[in-house]
């Protein structure tokens, strides 16, 4: 039963972090390379905003969340903006420069140290046990949690939302959808602020259950594997990714070596890419335009 | 003013700048170190090597050593190779450093030696692993500070444990995976079956890893009631944590890396121990003060409980210079460095003593603190028990 606990907390990091791979490769085609720099950033923001809302942590939370939506918008606005028109690989180099640029702005601003949002919150992470002996942190059920709430608003919003509806049509045919009035800066502002919002809440939801420093680029990295195995355009894809990815590694782990949970992932991606390279629930053709 | 006029006035100033930082530059000892001041490494070798300017902006505020400033070169290499490389070639070529630190990753040493020998300027490790080199017979370019010695520190805390453990030692081990953390562990799983104990499971992790539980779920369901991790503080104490979120409710002893004293504070874990060769602020002795209110006045980055490393170094670095004497070459320094002996005024449990053949120290000494709940207070487990370096 643990087992099964922690494959469903993996995958729901993975989930969390692959939809924001997902919302901006769907709209305009671009692979963020900086998501990973963008959720600690969104971690380090509660960290402050942890400090100025001291006994209370729910505002502290959505200050930040706030926050890491208005550094969304920031980065399409002042840069991604300009790439509009520009090759796809310009765009791409573009986010890897974000991210340099993001990696350096923190251990400036916040230091490498180890930090703990959930002390600066005055919360504490107590397990839980579920049946079968299982047992599980508040912090990781939160993570499962706010998957679940994530895609579920994701999947209302692009099927029954009308600024849903529009990002579906920029993301199908861009050129058709501005010529039918859709404001198409506006959507994919809008795109890198959701893609932010929900790498950042994932980011806060790593720290409080177990810390925070720059590693969390690298959890942020890993997150493609299971973004590409999925599909980069879908939103299944990604939560169906995640899954099997996150059960290859916790079952590596156990029973054959725990080396391998490094591997993993990114043996399951080259075998994806050799057998069906636009991914589980990927459209075919939108990969032969990348 | 013509345009003319404006760039004969540019280049004037530029030359004279430049040759007035030249004269300074031959005013003061050069030393230049690279470390990993950024990356996932950064909160390991940051420190460090803050702890180190600000003990030597102190020294150069006092007049310096043997009245000349030290002029110290920072440059950060992310623990990247391929930078840590570049930059020692430029701190060697360009910089003329007459001594070369390095504070980053184990794997960006090999270029870094091969540069520190390619100039035959002596290369000081701090705040980073002591690679074999410096340990009996000593190569004669290395020399290393840094508390961690691989091999003393797994002998003595097995020693701890079997000394503490009421019952039979059912020992997990946890390493990272990168080959020193390895390599120790496996050294540690040899000694510790020929100590008695049974080790019933070891655990290497990958670095950055997004959740502890899968491998602490393994570790947990080969039942130890001791745990031994040798590892970058990040992999200790998440596995540590997700042991406990388990309900596991055995004891764990690991290395006491720069974070410790903090982590200890944080966790409050009477069954956490930590073993290491440095002493922690707690024990308020008169140099803890003096670091800490150096730190106060620097605008630091880290808090001063983790700049004992880097305090350390500059303590050696100022009795070498010192005994080295002005003018002092890559030669007379490394001549100097393999006959310092550095009172470190209780920052580690004896003196920095380093001979021809053995620049790690004559005798490294260990101490074990852990949380006491009953105080509310870090307490020491086990006071300064010393081993000869053969």
């Amino acid at each position: 039963m643990q087992l099964v606990v922690n494959i469903a907390v993996l995958a729901a990091i993975y989930a969390l972090l692959a939809c924001g791979y997902v919302l901006i490769y769907r709209v305009s085609r671009v692979m963020n390379m900086a998501h990973g720099e963008l959720s600690m950033l969104g971690a380090y923001l509660l960290f402050t905003t942890a400090s100025l809302f001291a006994h209370h942590p729910l505002s502290a939370i959505a200050a930040a969340l706030l926050l890491s939506v208005v550094v969304g918008v920031l980065v399409y606005t002042l840069l991604m903006r300009r790439m509009t028109g520009q090759m796809v690989l310009a765009a791409i180099l573009t986010t890897v420069a974000i991210g340099i640029l993001l990696r350096g702005m923190v251990v400036l601003i916040w230091s490498a140290a180890q930090q703990h949002p959930l002390q600066a919150l005055e919360l504490s992470n107590p397990s839980l046990e579920l049946v079968g002996g299982a047992r599980i942190s508040v912090c990781a059920g939160l993570i499962v949690l706010a998957t679940a709430l994530v895609y579920g608003s994701l999947f209302a919003f692009l099927r029954f939302g009308r600024w849903g509806i529009r990002m579906r049509a920029a993301g199908q045919n861009a050129l058709l959808a501005a010529q039918r009035g859709i404001n198409l800066n506006a959507v994919y502002a809008l795109a890198w602020s959701l893609s932010t919002f929900t790498g950042s809440l994932a980011g806060m939801l790593i720290a409080l259950d177990s810390g925070l420093d720059q590693s969390m680029v690298v959890i942020g990295l890993k997150a493609f594997a299971p973004a590409l195995v999925g599909g980069l355009d879908s939103f299944v894809g990604a939560l169906c990714g995640a899954l099997i990815v996150a059960a290859a590694e916790v079952f590596a782990i156990h029973y054959i070596d725990p080396l391998l949970s490094d591997v993993v992932p990114f043996l399951l991606l080259i075998a994806m890419l050799v057998v069906r390279p636009w991914g589980l629930f990927g459209t075919r053709e939108e990969l032969d335009r990348v | 003013m013509s345009k003319k006029t404006l760039l004969a006035i540019l280049i004037i100033a530029a030359s004279y700048a430049g040759g007035a930082s030249q004269a300074r530059a031959q005013d003061a000892y050069l030393i230049g170190i690279t470390g990993a001041l950024t990356g996932p490494s950064a909160g390991t070798n940051g420190p460090p090597i803050e702890g180190l300017r600000i003990y030597i902006d102190r020294l150069n505020a006092t007049g310096g050593v043997n009245g000349k400033r030290i002029q110290l070169t920072i440059l950060d290499d992310q623990g990247e190779p391929s930078k840590a490389a570049a930059n020692a070639k430029r701190l060697l070529t360009q910089d003329n450093v007459s001594l070369l630190m390095i504070s980053s990753l184990s794997s960006t040493y090999a270029p870094v030696v091969a540069e520190s020998k390619r100039a035959n300027v002596p290369l000081m490790f701090m705040g980073a692993v002591c690679p074999k080199e410096v340990f009996p017979p000593a190569d004669p370019l290395e020399f290393c500070t840094t508390a961690y010695g691989s091999g003393y520190d797994s002998r003595a805390t097995l020693a701890f444990i079997k000394e503490t453990a009421k019952e039979p030692v059912r020992l997990g081990l946890v390493a990272m995976a990168i080959p020193l953390s390895r390599g120790e562990i496996d050294y540690a799983e040899g000694e510790a079956k020929a100590m008695g104990m049974t080790p019933v499971d070891k655990e290497v992790i990958p670095p950055p890893t997004a959740d502890y539980t899968p491998f602490a779920t393994k570790l947990k369901d080969a039942n130890p009631n001791w745990v031994f991790s040798w590892a970058p503080w990040v992999t200790q104490v998440k596995t540590f944590e997700a042991l406990r979120r388990l309900a596991w409710e055995g004891d764990y002893i690991t290395w006491g890396h720069i974070e410790a004293e903090s982590e200890l504070a944080r966790l409050k874990d009477a069954r956490f121990y930590v073993i290491g060769a440095n002493s922690l602020f707690q024990d308020n002795l008169p140099v803890h003060k003096q670091i800490a209110d150096a730190v106060k006045g620097a605008s630091a980055r880290y808090p001063a409980e983790q700049m004992t490393e880097g305090w350390i170094g500059g303590m050696v670095l100022e009795a070498a210079l010192k005994s080295a004497g002005w003018p002092a070459d890559a030669g007379k320094i490394r001549a100097a460095l393999e006959t310092v002996k550095v009172d470190t005024k209780g920052l580690r449990g004896g003196p920095i003593e380093w001979s021809k053949d053995n620049h790690y120290r004559a005798r490294q000494y260990y101490r074990v603190y852990h949380w006491d709940p009953a105080k509310s207070a870090i307490v020491q487990a086990k006071n300064w028990v010393g081993y000869d370096v053969r």
